[in-house]
């Protein structure tokens, strides 16, 4: 199955000449004998933001995971930024491609909230900057300007274990923002928010991505969050895409379908 | 057992770890040791009622004139240098071993395993050795100095530190790990920004523990002549003084008290 790029026509003219930033080949992976996402081709162009639904166990982490550069894909090829993923410097290179959003787990709780942020600066400093750093915080001036764009300024001393959980999720797109990755990944985001903050939260990210003029792949369940902040949409299900569409023509039958719990594997 | 890929090794190393089989061992182990015991001679030494009375009358009072004193703090002293001295330096050559032990720096690989086995082979035979018996290797290579009571509690010390440390630089939550290295973290920061945060407080109580250990080694490192607390408990044991043994005891158990509170004073500012 072939992924095009024609949102990126239909939504914005601004691509189309350029490279897509991710082009996955036939990507795909296994653990053992668990078929975790089936060979398909993803092609993700800039200003795109790509929605992944499905059922648990379907394949979203496991194709956030390849795209982050963090697993190996089994089979296929994985281009990022027009470069194999593969032959990309794996600290310095690899973090200016993409930058993953995890969920929930993704900050150290006993740092300070500062270190938890500039983590995102590791794969530009070596090993001394990044002791020193540890240390006597480099750069507090840009952590302070992105914490107070999110509202928790204030909190930027604090150990992270002390924030609530939509503070921390604030640390974890400040630390975002510090790396600025040109696709930005994000292992269910909101899963854990209530319908407000949820809202905020892909606000941030989408003006994130406007920002560096990249593109955004999240995974996440709400079709009413997915039609409002999302371009495009990928339906998963056991490891086996399903459909990819303009994030408008998402319908309740058709997510139905790929939640179901009644149908069998395809394969 | 991460080392073993072999299936059939794996399920062979899990019937030895399972639970029934040890308990069977151990057990069997118990009852096999009271065949050694030689239950016809004296269990307990008929004059030891005698003995034991002399030693608890030693405690009303305990010996507390101002030159014996002075004499118990000096001997302190010596036990606390030798006990920080060794314990500074077990930690020096433990924290390195135990980072290239757990097997967390650098690309994972074959080369990176085969060096953590061997340095956990080398700390394995640090601690295997009794902190007295490398005291008495030590005094004969360094005579009855302060030098050979502190090589002798660092050497066995790093061995025991160096493998909890890589156990609990092993043990922390994967997650943040992953976090940092997608953030483009080098298995060095990942190792200083998540592991070590994530296990200092482990660590530290597991140090201060050891520490209070130190501080009874190099007590009873009078054993084999060097001098401290243990010195001169032995001399006034020799000498039935039994008030000067118990004010002795008194300031060893001082010793670990502070040890105690101090380690929970470092915890308590550590974890809030």
């Amino acid at each position: 199955m072939r992924l095009t790029n024609d949102i990126a026509g239909q939504e914005s003219n601004c691509s189309n000449a350029e490279a897509p930033l991710v082009d996955g080949r036939g990507i795909g992976k296994s653990f053992g004998t668990l078929m975790a996402l089936a060979p398909l081709d993803i092609s993700i162009g800039a200003g795109e933001r790509v929605a992944l639904a499905g059922p648990s166990g379907s394949g979203k982490s496991t194709l956030l995971y390849l795209l982050a550069g963090l697993v190996p894909p089994d089979r296929g090829e994985l281009i990022l930024d027009s470069q194999p993923v593969a032959g990309l410097q794996p600290g310095k290179e690899l973090s200016e491609a993409v930058g993953l959003i995890q969920q929930q787990l993704d900050l150290v709780p006993q740092l300070p909230v500062i270190q938890n942020v500039l983590a995102g600066r590791l794969g530009q400093w070596g090993i001394l900057r990044s002791l020193a750093s540890l240390f006597s915080a480099r750069e507090r001036k840009s952590v302070e300007v992105v914490l107070s764009r999110l509202g928790v300024a204030d909190k930027i001393d604090e150990p992270t274990s002390h924030l609530s959980g939509g503070e921390q999720q604030r640390v974890a797109i400040a630390r975002l923002m510090i790396q600025a990755p040109k696709v930005l990944l994000a292992d269910e985001p909101v899963s854990s928010l209530d319908p407000a903050r949820a809202e905020e939260i892909l606000r941030l990210l989408t003006g994130l991505v406007a920002d560096t003029g990249g593109a955004m792949v999240a995974s996440l369940h709400s079709p009413d969050l997915i039609r409002e902040h999302f371009t495009r949409v990928i339906g998963l299900r056991h490891g086996i895409l399903q459909f990819d569409i303009p994030a408008r023509e998402l319908t309740p039958t058709v997510l139905e379908a790929l939640y179901d719990l009644d149908r069998e594997p395809e394969d | 057992m991460i080392w073993t890929g072999n299936p059939k090794i794996r399920s062979l190393a899990r019937f030895f770890e399972a639970r029934w089989f040890l308990s069977i061992v151990l057990v069997g182990v118990f009852l096999w040791s009271l065949t050694g015991v030689d239950w016809n001679g004296s269990i307990v030494h008929s004059g030891g009622g005698s003995s034991f009375k002399d030693f608890s009358l030693g405690l009303f009072p305990p010996e507390l004139s101002p030159g014996f004193m002075k004499l118990a703090i000096i001997a302190s002293w010596q036990t606390v240098v030798h006990a920080v001295a060794g314990m500074t330096l077990a930690v020096i050559i433990g924290l390195p071993l135990g980072v290239v032990a757990s097997g967390s720096l650098g690309n994972p690989s074959r080369s990176r395993l085969a060096i953590a086995v061997v340095v956990r082979f080398v700390l394995a035979f640090m601690r295997s050795i009794h902190e007295l018996v490398w005291a008495v290797l030590f005094v004969a290579a360094f005579g009855l100095s302060s030098l050979a009571a502190v090589m002798a509690i660092a050497v066995p010390y790093a061995g025991m530190l160096g493998r909890i440390y890589s156990e609990v630089l092993n043990d922390v939550p994967e997650g943040p790990l992953d976090g940092l290295r997608s953030a483009g973290g080098s298995s060095f920061s990942v190792l200083v920004y998540g592991r070590m945060p994530m296990a200092i407080t482990d660590m530290l109580s597991y140090s201060f523990y050891r520490f209070e250990c130190a501080i009874r080694a190099a007590a009873i490192m009078s054993f084999v002549g060097i001098r401290g607390l243990g010195f001169e408990i032995q001399l006034s044991l020799n000498d039935l003084l039994f008030g000067e043994v118990w004010t002795l005891l008194f300031f060893l158990f001082g010793l670990v008290l502070l040890v105690d509170y101090w380690s929970t004073r470092v915890r308590r500012s550590l974890d809030s």
